[in-house]
C-alpha cells in the first residue's frame, strides 16, 4: 500500500484531520469548486496578461491556453482509461487541417493550395462553425477506426495507438489534395484564435472534461482503468465505455488543433507528431494524469519551465556554449524523475478543491504556530 | 410477500486442455436461501462461479435466472439480470473512493448517478464503512476491502449473490462479523446467496443447504448436518489433506 503525500492534500495522511469535515467534504459544491477555482485562475491570469498588453507575453498565454485545451482532451481518455493514447495528437492534426479548410475563403484556397479537391474549395463556414466542424471531423475519424482497438489494454493498446498515429501522420503529410502534402499549409486569413477565444474554449473544455470524469461514463471508464475484471462483473461494457471516452477525447483534440491552426496560421503534418505529443505527455505526467487539476497545473508548470529554460538555453548559446535542445532533455529527465518518484504527478491524482486548500492552509498555519510556540519556549 | 426468483444451473461442463474442471454440475438456488458450495482445493468451485457469471465460456450446460438465459450473455449483462459476484482475491477500483466503488455496482446496472450515490451511501453505512466513504479503496484495511466489495455487489440490487471465499484472510472475530452481516441479507433484501469457502464454522452456521464438489463433480448435497456425515465427503476432504 502506498502512502502518497502531495501538495494539494498534504494532511490526507493524518487521519485525525478527517472526520470533522466529512459532511461538507462530499458536498456537491466542494466537488465542483475545482472547476470554479481552475477557471477563475485561468481567467485571472488571462485578464492580467491582456491588461499588461505585451504582445510577446500575450502570445505565450494564448498558445498555452491552446495547449491546455489539448492536454485536457488527452487527460480525458488517458487519465480515465489508463491507456497511453499516442494517436491523440493525430486527431489534433485532423482538426487543425479540417477546420482550416472549412474556414478559409474559396479564393484563398485556390491560391494557397491549387491541388485541392474542388468540392473542398467550395466549402466555407464562419470561424466558430469551422472550429466545431473540424472537431467533429476528428471525432468522426475516431468513431470509424476506434471500435476494434478498444478491447486492447496495456502495452498492446498503446502500441496499436502508436501504429495509428503513424497512419495519420503519413496521410496528413502526403494527401496533397487536402493538406497540401509535405508543403506548408498556409491559412492566409485573419488570426481568429485570439487570447479571449483560446481562453474561452479552454474554460468550457475544462468544465466539460471535469463533468465527464464525474459522469456515469467517466466513472465507468475509471473503473475499467482500476480493474477490468471487476468492472466487467459490475455490469460495465469495456469496449463501449472506452469508445465513448476515446471519441470524446478526439473531439477535444480536434478542437485544440483547430484553435492552433487559426493561431499559428501555417501548419504542416509535422506540427502534430511525436515532439508535440511528448510535450503534452510531459505536462500530463508531471501534473498528474488522473485529475483535471493535474492537466491544468502540468500545463502551467511545464509552460513556465519551458519558457525559462529556453531563455537559459539562448543565453548559453549566445555566450558561446552550444546548448540547443537542452530544454527538451531537461523536460524528458523531469518526466522520468516524476514517473519514478511521483507517478501521480504533483497533484497526486487529486483535484484542487476548497477543502484541499483549507486543509493545506490550516496545516501551514498550524506549523507556524507550533514553531512560534517552540521559539517562545526557547526564550 | 416478496416475489421468488430462481437461479438454475443444469448440466454444466467445462474442460481445460482435456481436464474436466466442471463435470455435469447442476445447482438450484431460490431467493431467500443460502447455498454453500464446498470441496477440496481444485474441485472446480471458482471455475463454476466464473462460468455462471460469464467470465469464462462453458462447454455445455444451461444457466438461467427465472426465464432469462444468462448463459449466453456477455459478462457485463449478467448483473443486469440480477446476478453479481465477489472475488477471492479482492478486486476493487483502487484509486477511486469507497463511495465511488460502491456506486459502480449501481451504475453498472443502469441506475442514475444521484440514485447510485444514495444507494451506495446507505450500503456503506450498513456494512460499517460510513466513516470511510471519501477514502480511496486502496487505503482500507483488508477486512474493510472485503466489506466494500460486498457493498458494491449489493448496490446492484441483485437477486443472487455469488461469494467466492469471502472469509479468506479474515481472523475469527472478523469472520463472525461477516457471518452476522451475511445472515441477514436473504431476509432483508430477498436475495439468494451462493457461498464458496473453506471456513467450515462459517459455512455450517450460515448455509441452509450444502453442495459438495470433488474433481468437478457433485458428490453430495443436502442439509449441512447430513452432508457433514456423508462418507464420500469425509473421504474427499481427508484424502486431499492426506496427499
Amino acid at each position: 500500500m502506498s502512502t502518497h503525500r502531495h501538495f494539494l492534500s498534504n494532511c490526507e495522511a493524518a487521519p485525525a484531520a478527517r472526520p470533522q469535515s466529512t459532511s461538507s467534504y462530499f458536498s456537491f459544491a466542494n466537488k465542483w469548486s475545482t472547476v470554479v477555482l481552475l477557471i477563475s485562475g485561468l481567467v485571472a491570469i488571462g485578464a492580467f496578461i491582456w491588461w499588461l498588453n505585451i504582445p510577446f507575453i500575450e502570445d505565450i498565454f494564448t498558445s498555452s491556453a491552446i495547449t491546455l485545451t489539448m492536454v485536457l482532451g488527452f487527460q480525458l481518455y488517458m487519465g480515465n482509461s489508463g491507456i497511453l493514447n499516442w494517436s491523440y495528437i493525430g486527431y489534433a492534426g485532423i482538426g487543425a487541417f479540417a477546420s482550416a479548410i472549412f474556414s478559409m475563403e474559396p479564393a484563398v484556397k485556390t491560391m494557397q493550395i491549387p491541388t485541392m479537391y474542388p468540392f473542398l474549395i467550395k466549402l466555407h463556414l464562419p470561424f466558430s462553425l469551422a472550429l466545431i466542424a473540424g472537431a467533429l471531423t476528428a471525432m468522426a475519424v475516431a468513431a470509424l477506426v476506434a471500435w476494434p482497438l478498444m478491447r486492447l489494454s496495456d502495452s498492446v493498446g498503446a502500441i496499436t495507438q502508436f501504429a495509428l498515429l503513424i497512419v495519420f501522420n503519413v496521410v496528413l503529410s502526403q494527401w496533397s489534395q487536402v493538406t497540401n502534402g509535405p508543403r506548408t499549409f498556409t491559412l492566409g486569413g485573419l488570426r481568429y484564435t485570439t487570447l479571449w477565444v483560446a481562453l474561452g474554449v479552454a474554460s468550457v473544455v475544462l468544465a466539460a472534461v471535469f463533468y465527464f470524469k464525474e459522469s456515469p461514463v467517466g466513472l465507468k471508464l475509471r473503473a475499467t482503468r482500476d480493474d477490468r475484471h471487476a468492472a466487467r462483473s459490475s455490469g460495465i461494457n469495456l469496449v463501449s465505455t472506452r469508445y465513448i471516452g476515446y471519441i470524446t477525447s478526439a473531439f477535444i483534440g480536434g478542437l485544440a488543433g483547430g484553435l492552433f491552426s487559426h493561431y499559428i496560421l501555417s501548419i504542416t503534418a509535422a506540427s502534430f507528431y511525436l515532439h508535440d505529443l511528448f510535450v503534452i505527455l510531459s505536462m500530463l505526467v508531471i501534473g498528474g494524469s488522473m485529475s483535471v487539476s493535474g492537466a491544468f497545473f502540468g500545463t502551467l508548470l511545464v509552460t513556465l519551465a519551458r519558457q525559462g529554460l529556453r531563455q537559459v538555453e539562448l543565453g548559453l548559446t549566445r555566450s558561446g556554449f552550444e546548448a540547443s535542445g537542452a530544454t527538451e532533455i531537461v523536460l524528458a529527465i523531469l518526466m522520468i524523475v516524476f514517473l519514478i518518484w511521483r507517478p501521480n504527478g504533483i497533484t497526486g491524482g487529486e483535484e484542487l478543491t476548497w477543502n484541499s486548500i483549507r486543509r493545506r492552509l490550516k496545516s501551514f498555519t498550524g506549523r507556524k504556530k507550533q514553531s512560534a510556540k517552540s521559539q517562545q519556549q526557547e526564550d | 410477500m416478496n416475489k421468488k426468483s430462481f437461479f438454475n444451473v443444469e448440466g454444466l461442463n467445462k474442460s481445460f486442455a482435456g481436464l474436466k474442471a466442471v463435470n455435469d454440475v447442476s445447482m438450484h438456488i431460490e431467493t431467500g436461501e443460502i447455498l454453500g458450495l464446498i470441496g477440496p482445493n481444485g474441485s472446480g468451485k471458482t471455475t463454476a462461479i466464473n462460468i455462471m457469471t460469464g467470465m469464462i465460456k462453458r462447454d455445455s450446460g444451461k444457466i438461467t435466472i427465472d426465464e432469462h438465459n444468462i448463459g449466453d450473455m456477455p459478462a457485463y449483462l449478467v448483473p443486469v439480470y440480477g446476478l453479481v459476484r465477489t472475488y477471492q482475491t479482492i478486486r476493487l477500483f483502487k484509486s477511486m473512493t469507497c463511495l465511488e466503488n460502491a456506486m459502480m455496482g449501481a451504475i453498472g446496472v443502469g441506475i442514475g448517478r444521484r440514485a447510485a450515490s444514495e444507494i451506495a451511501g446507505e450500503l456503506l453505512e450498513e456494512v460499517g464503512l460510513g466513516e470511510s466513504i471519501g477514502l480511496p479503496a486502496e487505503r482500507l484495511t483488508f477486512r474493510d476491502q472485503r466489506l466494500l466489495e460486498i457493498a458494491r455487489a449489493l448496490a446492484a440490487s441483485p437477486k443472487f449473490l455469488l461469494l467466492d471465499e469471502p472469509a479468506a484472510g479474515l481472523n475469527e472475530e472478523e469472520t463472525d462479523m461477516l457471518l452476522s452481516l451475511l445472515k441477514t441479507l436473504p431476509g432483508s433484501r430477498n436475495i439468494g446467496i451462493l457461498i464458496v469457502d473453506h471456513d467450515m464454522r462459517l459455512i455450517m452456521n450460515l448455509c441452509n443447504r450444502l453442495q459438495v464438489l470433488n474433481y468437478g463433480r457433485t458428490i453430495a448435497e443436502g442439509l449441512p448436518k447430513d452432508v457433514q456425515k456423508n462418507p464420500e465427503v469425509v473421504n474427499a476432504y481427508l484424502g486431499s489433506t492426506a496427499s
